[in-house]
């Protein structure tokens, strides 16, 4: 059976026109999708979770309603747990997961802590002249990619959005668009560009506040291993354009100065909005990282680090912050849905999560659920159950199921740790 | 050698993980470092050997790849490896320094590091 239009559940693009054959219940071919949802699809039943309950220091495989039950045990009896993770998996596990955070008293936080984190923090400072990509692909004759590298982290945006596809006012593709990257260095996506900046290391800030100068008519001299006439070409592009575009990743987010790069990238969009229409779109990663802001934004007011220990909940990204929380050692407990934290986190926030009671909700093998104490498996969104996802443009898209799963979807488990937390 | 090193997405990174993350191809894939040929030079180290890279929060062995990165600066694709070199100090904003860290990289005769090894690490705590 081949199903159509299927949506890929890798990255903050999903792509919604994958061609998914399935044959004897598995999946055996896709079309359409890049290398990273090829990956995602044709590996999707390898190196799956089983229900696994921590006893006398091992991992031991159990059924799956007793790793349900532990988990509920140890979320109710614990005086500070953590949920964390969210941003790979659907709206309405996001939800309960926030419903469960706030019934048991505990810090919810997602992914975006460590990705886009500084550019939310930063919008809530100044705002965001923002736009859909749809915008872009019909509109955008100037696209400016700055700190990130679509052509190995969002491989088809350059082809489905940002500089090939003709649109409505873009009737020319790529030859009526001008392609910019600012980077440290050469990547497969600043090999496709017209022009390629190369800023030094750390100095974005810099590099951006010399933009915004220059395009007021101040003077500038050589900034961050830019030249003087470089930054002014630059600057008179961005000015003159029809309709613009940055595409900006973690090089600013993670970069020191982090939330002030981001502002300062805000700030030269609005400052351009006197001479042009021009936009800012973050490159959001995960494929539901966006949603997970979302929700936790509808649901509480505040889109990341929110925490319920009050009984109402308090925001406060670097205290209620996953990294900062396991790096002080203030959590007792944690679950980490759909997400790997020992993976990318510090060495130092990994530990904490070895030392405490974690649960981890994953369908596959993770390092967190190598260190865990119970790890539940799920269905995968997107490909065994359907579901809600959010694009990185704030475009929500339905997801597909194309497999039956061997084990629940993210809301189904979440509502039984919910019944069970009740007591 | 002094070296800022900078952690990023790579297709390769990308598709290994879905794979698996105690496969083979994780640990190719993930568990490198890329480095200036003349670098490589200076410190004595081919295509493939492994390098030990360290900073004043921990260290990490994986092979090291040459690329057309400047001099003095590293690159290596988001995972454990990198976890071992990074701070937690976010600065009060929730994000640690991922990009731009100071580091010390050598050749070395050590092995590289697998995903057991820095779960075994994890779990000696435990």
């Amino acid at each position: 059976m081949i199903f159509k239009d299927v949506v890929c559940p890798f990255c903050g693009c999903l792509c919604d026109d994958i061609e998914v054959t399935v044959e004897d219940g598995k999946i055996t071919d896709i079309k359409n999708g890049c290398v990273l949802s090829e990956s995602k699809f044709l590996n999707y039943d390898r190196d799956r979770a089983k229900p696994m309950v921590r006893k006398g220091g091992k991992l031991v495989e159990v059924k799956l309603e007793e790793a349900i039950d532990r988990a509920a045990e140890i979320l109710r009896s614990a005086d500070f747990p953590l949920i964390y993770g969210l941003s790979s998996t659907e709206c309405d596990a996001q939800r309960l997961a926030v419903e469960l955070t706030e019934r048991i008293g505990g810090t919810v936080d997602n992914t975006s802590s460590v990705c886009h984190g500084p550019t939310i923090l930063a919008a809530q400072g100044i705002g965001a002249v923002k736009c859909t990509l749809g915008e872009v692909k019909n509109r955008a004759d100037l696209v400016v990619f700055w700190g990130c590298n679509p052509g190995e982290a969002h491989i088809r945006h350059l082809v489905r959005y940002s500089s090939v596809p003709k649109g409505l006012f873009t009737s020319e593709g790529r030859k009526g668009r001008t392609i910019v990257c600012v980077d440290v260095r050469e990547t497969p996506s600043t090999r496709l560009a017209d022009i390629f900046i190369k800023v030094e290391q750390g100095r974005d800030f810099e590099l951006l506040s010399a933009l915004r100068a220059a395009l007021k008519g101040h003077e500038v001299g050589d900034v961050a291993g830019v030249s003087s006439e470089e930054i002014k070409q630059l600057a008179e592009k961005m000015k003159g354009c029809k309709f613009g575009v940055i595409f900006f990743g973690l090089g600013l987010t993670m970069t020191q100065g982090k939330h002030m790069n981001v502002n300062a990238a805000l700030s030269l969009v609005r400052d351009l909005n006197n001479y042009t229409k021009f936009t800012i779109i973050p490159m959001r990663g995960h494929f539901n990282v966006t949603g997970a802001n979302e929700v936790c934004l509808w649901q509480t007011g505040y889109p990341f680090s929110v925490n319920f220990s009050r009984g109402y909940p308090v925001y406060n990204p670097g205290e209620f912050s996953a990294v900062d929380i396991l790096a002080r050692g203030e959590c007792d407990a944690a679950l980490i849905i759909a997400s790997d934290p020992v993976a990318n986190f510090p060495i130092e926030a990994s530990r904490h999560l070895a030392k405490i009671s974690t649960i981890v909700m994953d369908p596959k093998v993770s390092m967190t659920s190598l260190i865990a104490g119970v790890v539940i498996p799920t269905a995968i969104a997107g490909i065994e159950c359907e579901g809600t996802a959010y694009r990185m443009d704030g475009i929500p898209i339905r997801l597909r199921k194309v497999i039956n799963p061997k084990f629940p979807p993210d809301e189904e488990i979440l509502r039984k740790i919910i019944e069970g937390v009740k007591g | 050698m002094k070296c800022v090193l900078i952690s990023g997405r790579t297709a390769k990174q990308g598709s290994s993980l879905e794979v698996g993350k105690t496969s083979k191809e994780y640990l190719e894939n993930v568990a490198v470092v890329m480095m200036n040929e003349d670098d490589m030079k200076e410190i004595g180290i081919e295509e493939g050997e492994p390098a030990k890279i360290s900073t004043k929060f921990g260290s990490t062995v994986v092979r090291c790849r040459k690329s057309k990165l400047d001099r003095g600066t590293i690159f290596m694709p988001f995972g454990p490896w990198v976890g071992m070199l990074t701070g937690v100090d976010t600065q009060g904003t929730g994000m640690p320094d991922s990009k731009g860290i100071e580091v010390e990289i050598s050749a070395t005769d050590e092995k590289v590091q697998t995903v057991s090894d820095i779960l075994k690490m994890m779990k000696e705590i435990r």
